[in-house]
């Protein structure tokens, strides 16, 4: 399909291009951190980065998301359903994040009735993908057989290089939105990108049969002994491409205000507190195995693949480094050396 | 690999061994390696098996002190490795009534300061492959050969500005201590945005706290926040919605830091356990500079039986709030 290459100098002019349509979101460094944001005059782009610190879930399924704005009075109720129309470009996600989108897709779109709120981002979105050439040391994604270079899913895919970007059409919108950039891209039919293999981190990790093996271990004496350091912060679950609880929450007061849903935690105590107060997870050991659980074995179980990508976010930013690694080894899910 | 001093190692291995498998704690809390050399994590120690995974090296950063609040519902008596910055925090929990001090020995581990994972990588380049340390320098592995620094340049942010790297409380000290340090830029940061006009000062905090998750890890990782209910989870009245609304992260943000007003020890926990790295000490440190400046010089969580002066109170306490 459609090829088209851009030198790393005239980038910005690209960026300024296709932000006139509708948010460009990409991988900005924002302080110490590399975060997805809206491109704006000015941001400081970073396409070099493995991977962002927070996962780019939030372009389908935002922290924050208001879907009702309501006014009372009068003995009367207004609502308005509030829906954004504009097309957005998601540039920049790298193969195990499009993974963990396919995943959410499943959840959100693959139902009856789709979720609203995430198809409609879905379909108005343009994903540009960016194969990786380098991976960081949190890295894990061959685990799951993820291939870092290719982007199925994604409308283009794009390769980085010292000085140059060549962008791939993967689909009809990836071919529109290229000869929407016109001059600003040179043709690109003659480039190669040679097939690269790369080598991510090898925890040793036996993954095969491990969603089966869970099935009867919800009262194995082993989670007795894993949640011990988790502190009951949402860092894993926030940072994490594939963890997509949410809430539904009002901004404002009685007389007017607006309804939004945004992420949740299982990690929190009040998680699932039901009214009058009972809490079915009352403690650290039922939230850190419910959320274990889910990835390994109760996704798995209705969708035949373990929710994990190997992007390696908790495994960085885990502040006692309980990560989904961790996890796994201690339920087993380890390769033993053969003698 | 990181190398740990192995005559350290020995010493305290020794010592909690004895105490341990001897009967005179049920649990000990320390340090096991993570999947990485540069990662140390909590580790829970009941028997010899568990001991024998024990170090302490430059990257023991998590404060063990906090897992005390649930140990001691489960045991009788346990055993905690605390560094300087630790052992302030048992203070700490120790004023705020939350920790018998005779059902915890203390091991007091002298620290050199931990190391900082992204500075390593900085100073290596790439991702280094390994870490020796000597005389105050660090020797890091890469692809390209050995690269020397100077240890002072890589420590954590949580370490840099200490100033007690010795235990201020144990039962027994462990190792040699480290003796007093100084920190003249401690309160550099505070001083800067204090110079700033208003609104600049504002949309600087605006600006930090719009990549605030709410994921509550500063909270969690805190010494300070013991509360068995935080504001932020208290339904009647609800101070704190889910928004993402700057109100909201102020919200949050200041009402954390006033709580921990004279009572901040300074180990830096908040910031280290944040994801997206705001610069939460200059909040308290703040705090701490106005106590200092309001009430007289106070470190919090050096003598536990020093009240913070927010929680005693004097005739002749300056009311500088009302004499504007």
């Amino acid at each position: 399909m459609l090829k088209k290459v851009i030198t790393r100098d005239k980038l910005p002019a690209l960026w300024a291009h296709l932000s006139e349509q509708g948010p460009l979101i990409l991988p900005v460094q924002d302080g110490p951190v590399v975060l997805f944001k809206p491109w704006q005059e000015g941001t400081a782009v970073n396409l070099d980065a493995v991977n962002s610190a927070v996962s780019p879930k939030d372009i389908f399924l935002p922290r924050e998301e208001t879907f009702l704005h309501y006014r009372s009075g009068n003995q009367q109720l207004e609502l308005k359903a509030v829906a954004e129309e504009e097309p957005v470009i998601a540039f920049g996600l790298h193969p195990c994040d499009l993974k963990a989108i396919e995943m959410l897709d499943r959840v959100f779109m693959e139902q009856d009735p789709p979720d609203a709120l995430y198809r409609n981002r879905r379909e108005r979105t343009t994903v540009v993908a960016l194969a990786c050439s380098e991976p960081d040391p949190f890295c894990f994604c061959n685990d799951f057989g993820i291939d870092p270079t290719a982007a199925p899913g994604a409308d283009i895919l794009g390769h980085l290089t010292d000085s140059s970007l060549l962008l791939e059409a993967l689909t009809d919108k990836g071919k529109a939105l290229l000869e929407q950039a016109g001059e600003l891209l040179e043709d690109g039919s003659g480039e190669q990108v040679e097939k690269q293999e790369i080598k991510t981190a090898d925890f040793g990790l036996k993954l095969e049969g491990l969603p089966a093996d869970l099935k009867n271990r919800f009262d194995d004496p082993v989670w007795d002994e894993i949640y011990k350091s988790c502190l009951s912060c949402g860092v894993c679950t926030y940072v994490c491409p594939t963890c997509y609880c949410f809430d539904v929450e009002d901004f404002g007061h009685a007389a007017e205000g607006e309804r939004f849903r945004c992420w949740d935690s299982c990690m929190y105590g009040h998680f699932t507190v039901m009214a009058g107060g009972h809490n079915p997870r009352p403690d650290r050991k039922e939230r850190v195995r419910q959320r274990f659980m889910h990835k390994l074995q109760y996704y798995p179980e209705v969708y035949d693949e373990i929710a994990c990508v190997g992007c390696g976010r908790c495994l960085r930013s885990c502040p006692v480094n309980l990560d989904i690694v961790q996890a796994i080894k201690a339920l087993g899910g380890e390769k033993v050396e053969q003698r | 690999m990181a190398e740990p001093n192995l005559d350290q190692m020995e010493k305290i291995r020794d010592v909690v061994a004895q105490d341990l498998l001897g009967g005179r704690i049920e649990l000990l809390l320390g340090w096991e390696k993570g999947h990485y050399w540069w990662q140390s994590r909590p580790l829970f120690a009941h028997s010899k098996e568990d001991l024998e995974k024990l170090v302490w090296d430059s990257f023991c950063a998590v404060n063990l002190s906090r897992y005390l609040l649930d140990e001691l519902k489960d045991h009788q008596k346990v055993g905690v490795l605390v560094k300087g910055c630790d052992a302030r925090a048992f203070n700490r929990l120790l004023q705020d009534n939350m920790v018998e001090r005779d059902r915890v020995v203390l091991y007091g581990l002298p620290c050199p300061g931990m190391l900082d994972y992204d500075r390593l990588a900085a100073a290596a380049e790439s991702a280094p492959d390994g870490i020796t340390e000597q005389n105050g320098r660090v020797i890091l592995k890469t692809a390209r050969g050995e690269v020397e620094i100077e240890r002072d340049a890589v420590l954590m942010d949580k370490c840099k500005d200490c100033l007690y790297p010795d235990p201020v409380v144990y039962d027994q000290l462990l190792l040699e201590p480290q003796g007093e340090r100084e920190a003249p830029e401690r309160f550099k940061a505070v001083g800067d945005l204090e110079n700033l006009p208003d609104n600049e000062r504002f949309a600087y905090w605006e600006k930090e706290l719009s990549r605030c998750l709410r994921c509550y890890a500063c909270r969690q990782a805190c010494p300070y926040c013991s509360c068995r209910e935080c504001f932020v989870e208290q339904e009647n009245p609800r101070w704190q919605g889910r928004a993402y609304q700057p109100s909201e992260n102020f919200l949050f943000h200041l009402v954390r830091a006033y709580h921990g007003a004279g009572r901040c020890i300074d180990c830096g926990e908040c910031e280290r356990a944040c994801p997206v790295g705001i610069p939460l000490q200059e909040l308290n440190r703040k705090l701490t500079k106005d106590i200092n400046e309001l009430y007289g010089h106070y470190e919090a969580g050096l003598d536990a039986e020093l009240e913070p002066p927010l929680l005693t109170y004097r005739p002749d306490d300056p009311a500088a709030f009302s004499e504007k």
